[in-house]
């Protein structure tokens, strides 16, 4: 039987402290990258994790404050205000899962404007395709280089970041999943797309 | 094994034949599969990796043969609804699109297996799929768990190549879930956070739908007694 | 009894304050000049997000790749079959009381597990399911209504076997295309075999009675002649040991093929394949 690294009984709290604190006692005066066991794949490593974390923390940063807008200027009515209501509050709560786990790694998000896209439902809509879709891209990419701590804790916030994207589509008359199989973008992909939308002050 | 290549290759969505090929060569299931692991175990490196399950350590083939019987199950009863459930048009539709991508998971699965891939199960919905309202139910629980079978599992491989293809499937077995949950007239999300569930889960579940029936046995090593 | 939690915390602590500061020496060492000008109050920064991009490793390649299917259209010629999994009655109507038209056991006398054809489905009045089925009785054509919840699960066949009997041939279709062709004897006079429509019922193979060739299917079915028959009278599509009488009118009404090819098409014609037998003129 293969041996299993992940503790089935931890937290997903727990398991992320461990990802990015390192696991086990680390002996005083030690550098990073010697004596912290590497109970994952190959190249990963909690230092990387932090890193796609924070970037991750970002698009949560983005999200939240896009529905929290949207909620307030786009005269949301409906399915479409409870469906920016229930997301928003999920993104929220990624948000604050991830600051308090990066604790002092975590960076805050540069300015952002969301234009039209927040005073106007079908605009609000659309846009909330595009994020959500390109949320589930980049969490898919980035899944693939965590340690099995972290990976456990992100794959639990992207299956939702995926529900929010087909529900979304749907109530815009778009297939909920058009794919068998879902985009890995990088992260480069993923901030080129996010540029795109001009929600982010260059 | 030796198989002649024909119509039985690949998927048969709508009738399961490599059965009969298998009575007609005298070779039963329980030979195959043994057959199949002698094969695998003396399998060399430097084949390509979708032939014949190359490269995948035993614990990744345990996991993605559990995933491909789930697969068949899920996708045999989205074929069943729509030929049987009289299923108004956005059930219509949203059967025709996931069980498309069931059964492409299953083809993909089958194919990264090669010869430790498990031949599709014997399935027997009783009534479910007749009746549109009936087979929501099933088809909502079976996706919503699957989509926390993933994460389980995803944490669990060997492979991070394989993690990468398990990973951009269970977002769309999510998307899978809300689709469903919205048709069937409740919240697509569950919470902010989806947690895991385990194989053990999974098979719960199956066992308690019963879903999962005995092959019939339609051969038999008899002299005939027809009239000639 | 030892209270041991002060001891542990210290522990962790400790371990926590250098873990944090073995990461400060990653961020301060491993990603050069902090973007320009923001620097938050509580010593966090601002992300600049393509810079931060840049420095994160592409995802790893998928070990394999889904192609997107087409959404599933069914097609038209498909039948179905389910085994009879307790024994029951098939009634002339899908209601509970309808006249027995017969009897179904789960076992054909071969001993194989009894399939029914199915035509359809329908509820009656209590919101019952009940099948429609090919019988595999006398007189030939007979169909019936069985309860769903006798039989077991579905199957599909996308096959078709078609024999003539006045040009003494198989034939056997995948919707429009032919997948396989040969001769066949067939019933002599007195023993016809019966026209009419009828379905794969189990395969037998490894028996030794060379008269029968290497594989017998049995069918749905039966001979109006030989009703005495022993194991009721079925028809069978089977091999031969006397090739040379196909194609011909020779047998008791079952249909005989050449040893290859009852072979070929065993490979090809999986179980519950519906069989019409045609007069041919």
């Amino acid at each position: 039987m293969h041996p299993h690294p992940a503790a089935p009984k931890t937290t997903r709290a727990n398991m992320l402290r461990r990802a990015i604190v390192g696991s086990g006692a680390v002996a005083a005066g030690a550098v990073v990258g010697a004596g912290i066991p590497d109970e994952s794949f190959s190249d990963p490593s909690p230092a990387q994790d932090a890193r796609i974390l924070n970037f991750a923390l970002q698009l949560e940063y983005l999200q939240a404050r896009f529905y929290a807008e949207a909620l307030r200027s786009a005269g949301l009515t409906g399915e479409l205000h409870e469906f920016a209501r229930v997301a928003g509050a999920h993104e929220r709560a990624h948000v604050a899962f991830l600051e308090k786990h990066l604790g002092r790694r975590a960076k805050t998000a540069p300015p952002l404007r969301f234009g039209e896209a927040i005073r106007d439902p079908h605009r609000f809509a659309a846009a909330a395709v595009t994020l959500e879709d390109l949320a589930v891209a980049a969490y898919n990419g980035q899944g693939t280089n965590l340690t099995r701590p972290a990976l456990a804790a992100a794959v639990e916030i992207l299956s939702v970041e995926a529900r929010h994207a087909a529900w979304v589509r749907d109530l815009v008359g778009k297939l909920p999943a058009t794919r068998a199989q879902d985009p890995l973008w990088s992260a480069t992909k993923a901030t080129h797309k996010l540029m795109q939308t001009g929600f982010v002050e260059a | 094994m030796n198989e002649r290549p024909s119509i039985l290759d690949g998927l048969d969505p709508e009738g399961r034949v490599r059965e009969s090929l298998l009575e007609t060569l005298g070779i039963g299931r329980t030979e195959l599969l043994l057959a199949a692991l002698a094969g695998a175990a003396t399998w060399t490196a430097g084949h390509a990796s979708h032939a014949a399950g190359a490269g995948l350590t035993e614990n990744d083939t345990r996991i993605l043969r559990f995933d491909l019987q789930l697969e068949y199950l899920q996708a045999t009863m989205y074929t069943q609804a729509l030929r049987l459930g009289h299923l108004r048009p956005a059930v219509r539709d949203a059967a025709r699109v996931v069980g498309a991508h069931e059964w492409a998971h299953a083809h993909a699965l089958k194919t990264i297996l090669g010869r430790r891939a498990v031949p599709p199960g014997f399935f027997d919905y009783h009534g479910v799929t007749e009746d549109e309202h009936a087979f929501l139910r099933p088809a909502v629980a079976f996706e919503d768990l699957t989509a926390a079978l993933l994460k389980y599992q995803a944490i669990r491989l060997d492979s991070r190549a394989v993690l990468a293809a398990a990973i951009s499937l269970h977002s769309v077995e999510a998307r899978h879930a809300a689709w469903l949950r919205r048709i069937a007239g409740v919240l697509p999300t569950l919470t902010a956070f989806d947690r895991p569930a385990s194989q053990a889960k999974m098979r719960d579940l199956i066992l308690s739908t019963h879903f999962v029936a005995e092959d019939p046995t339609t051969g038999a090593r008899r002299a005939p007694g027809f009239t000639g | 009894m030892r209270n041991r939690r002060p001891v542990i915390a210290a522990v962790l602590t400790a371990a926590t304050m250098v873990s944090a500061a073995a990461l400060a020496v990653v961020a301060l060492h491993g990603r050069g000049a902090p973007a320009a000008g923001d620097s938050a109050p509580g010593g966090t920064r601002m992300a600049h997000l393509s810079a931060d991009a840049a420095a994160l490793a592409p995802p790893a390649k998928p070990a394999f790749t889904v192609a997107t299917p087409r959404p599933l259209r069914l097609s038209s010629r498909v039948s179905m079959w389910a085994p009879v999994i307790l024994p029951t009655v098939a009634r002339a109507r899908p209601r509970a009381h309808a006249h027995i038209v017969a009897r179904i056991s789960t076992r054909t006398p071969e001993g194989t597990t009894n399939i029914l054809l199915a035509l359809g489905v329908r509820r009656d009045a209590m919101h019952r399911l009940w099948v429609h089925v090919r019988l595999p009785i006398l007189p030939t054509n007979t169909t019936g209504w069985v309860r769903r919840t006798a039989l077991g699960g579905y199957r599909f066949v996308r096959t078709r076997l078609v024999v003539d009997l006045h040009a003494l041939e198989a034939t056997l279709y995948q919707g429009r295309k032919a997948l396989f062709h040969a001769p066949v004897g067939v019933g002599a006079i007195g023993t016809a075999t019966p026209v009419g429509r009828f379905y794969i019922r189990d395969r037998l193979t490894r028996y030794a009675s060379p008269f029968y060739g290497p594989i017998a299917f049995g069918t749905s079915a039966r001979s109006p002649v030989l009703t005495d028959w022993p194991a009721g009278g079925y028809i069978g599509i089977h091999g031969t040991n006397e090739p040379k009488l196909i194609p011909g009118r020779i047998s008791h009404g079952c249909i005989r093929l050449r040893n290859a090819d009852i072979r070929r098409l065993a490979t090809l014609m999986p179980i519950g394949t519906p069989v019409a037998i045609e007069s041919g003129r």
